[in-house]
C-alpha cells in the first residue's frame, strides 16, 4: 500500500512512493511558476504543443537513451494478453506482499516520458524545420531514482521546456536570450540561483562518449540552488537533427532547450521564501516581461 | 622530426583520416574541431585511445576539461604536456 503523508508545508501530500500531490493555494503557485515560463516562451512565439506520456522504445534507441540512462527509465509493461496467461495473473495476482506478482509480459515497446522534450524531436522527425522553430510543451516525466524527496527528488515530475530547433546562430541566439530573461527573473523574484556547468547523469560515464563530449565541449548549464538543479539550457548541436533526421538549411537541425522542474522551482521558492505563501513574491506572468 | 612535431602530425593525420566531414587542407593546428563537428563525441574516445597508445599511460577523467578538443594545439598543451 502506498503511504500518503501530509507534510508539513499546507498544500503538499507526499506519497512514498516519490509522487506528491499539491492542493489549494500550493497549487495555485505551482500553477503561476508554471505560466511564467509559458510567458517566456510566448516572448519567442513558441507554438505550444501537447505530446503523448508514453514514447516508443524504438525511437529512443535512436539516441542510445537505454544504455546511457539504464537506470532511470520507468518501463510501461503490460501482460501477455494470451488468456492463460490472463487468468494465471488472475489466480496469483495480490498473492505477494512485496509489489504485484506479474505472469508472462508482452514485449516492451514504450517507457513513460523521460524528459519532456524527447517527444517532440520524435513527433517531427524526418520534416524540414524552416525557418526555425520554437516550441513549448509540458509532461509529466519519470525517472527511477535512489531515493526520492518530497519535491526535490520525485519518481513522477512536471518539466516544461522551450525547444528552438534551427541553425546553430539561431538557437544559441535563443539559448543566450533565454539566459538573460532568466537573470532577470531571478533578480525580480530575489531568488538565490547560480549557473553551474554540468552533464547529464549518464550510467557509467567515463565509458560514454557523450558524457566525455560533455565535460571537453561544455553544452549544458544547470540553474542551481543549494546544490540542486531546478533547470537547465542545454545546446544538442545537432545531436537530435542527425538521430532524428530533422532537417534544416540542407543539413541535420541543431536544437537546443531550457528546462524547468516545476516541483523542483516550488521547493526553491518555499526554500526561500517560506510556507506562508502570503510572503512570496509575485509570480504573475507580467513579472517576466 | 621532434617529438611534438610527430605528436601534432600523428594527430592531425588520425583526424583528417577518420573525420566525417571534407576537411580544409592540410588540417591546422587551431582548427576547431568540436565546433566544425570534425570530431564526432564517438571520435573523441578514439582520440583518447590514439593518445593514450602515444604517451603509453592512461587518460583519467579529471583530466577532460572544457576545451580540451578544441583543436590540436589544446590536445597537445592538455595530453602531452611533458612531452611538448
Amino acid at each position: 500500500m502506498t503511504e500518503q503523508n501530509t507534510t508539513t508545508i499546507p498544500g503538499l501530500t507526499w506519497y512514498g512512493s516519490g509522487q506528491s500531490a499539491l492542493h489549494g493555494d500550493l497549487l495555485e503557485r505551482f500553477r503561476q511558476i508554471d505560466l511564467m515560463f509559458v510567458r517566456i516562451a510566448e516572448s519567442f512565439r513558441a507554438t505550444d504543443i501537447a505530446l503523448p506520456p508514453l514514447i516508443s522504445v524504438h525511437q529512443l534507441q535512436k539516441i542510445d537513451y537505454f544504455s546511457s540512462f539504464p537506470h532511470l527509465f520507468t518501463a510501461a509493461v503490460a501482460l501477455d494478453p494470451e488468456e492463460a496467461n490472463l487468468r494465471l495473473f488472475k489466480a496469483t495476482a495480490g498473492e505477494s506482499s512485496n509489489g504485484l506478482q506479474l505472469t508472462e509480459l508482452a514485449p516492451v515497446t514504450e517507457v513513460l516520458v523521460p524528459a519532456a522534450c524527447y517527444p517532440l524531436y520524435i513527433h517531427i522527425q524526418g520534416t524540414e524545420v524552416a525557418p526555425s522553430a520554437i516550441f513549448t510543451t509540458r509532461a509529466n516525466c519519470f525517472r527511477r531514482e535512489k531515493e526520492y524527496v518530497p519535491l526535490k527528488r520525485q519518481w513522477g515530475f512536471t518539466m516544461r521546456e522551450i525547444i528552438c530547433i534551427g541553425s546553430e546562430t539561431e538557437v544559441r541566439a535563443f539559448l543566450d536570450s533565454s539566459r538573460s530573461m532568466l537573470n532577470r527573473l531571478f533578480a525580480k523574484l530575489s531568488l538565490d540561483v547560480s549557473w553551474e556547468q554540468a552533464t547529464d547523469p549518464f550510467f557509467d560515464p567515463g565509458t560514454n562518449p557523450r558524457y566525455v563530449m560533455q565535460r571537453v565541449d561544455p553544452v549544458k548549464f544547470e540553474m542551481i540552488r543549494s546544490g540542486l538543479s531546478i533547470g537547465s539550457v542545454n545546446f544538442h548541436r545537432q545531436y537530435f537533427g542527425e538521430a532524428f533526421k530533422i532537417e534544416h538549411d540542407g543539413g541535420p537541425a541543431f536544437s537546443g532547450c531550457v528546462a524547468f522542474g516545476l516541483e523542483r522551482w516550488l521547493w526553491a521558492l518555499l526554500d526561500q521564501f517560506g510556507s506562508d505563501l502570503h510572503r512570496w513574491p509575485d509570480l504573475s506572468a507580467e513579472v517576466v516581461v | 622530426m621532434s617529438d611534438v612535431l610527430l605528436i601534432r602530425e600523428t594527430l592531425r593525420s588520425w583526424i583528417t583520416e577518420r573525420s566525417r566531414k571534407s576537411l580544409p587542407s592540410p588540417l591546422l593546428d587551431d582548427t576547431a574541431l568540436i565546433e566544425q563537428g570534425i570530431l564526432s563525441s564517438v571520435q573523441v574516445m578514439d582520440v583518447i585511445l590514439l593518445i593514450e597508445r602515444m604517451r603509453n599511460r592512461p587518460v583519467e577523467v579529471d583530466e577532460l576539461k572544457p576545451g580540451s578538443f578544441r583543436d590540436i594545439n589544446s590536445i597537445v598543451r592538455t595530453f602531452f604536456q611533458g612531452e611538448a
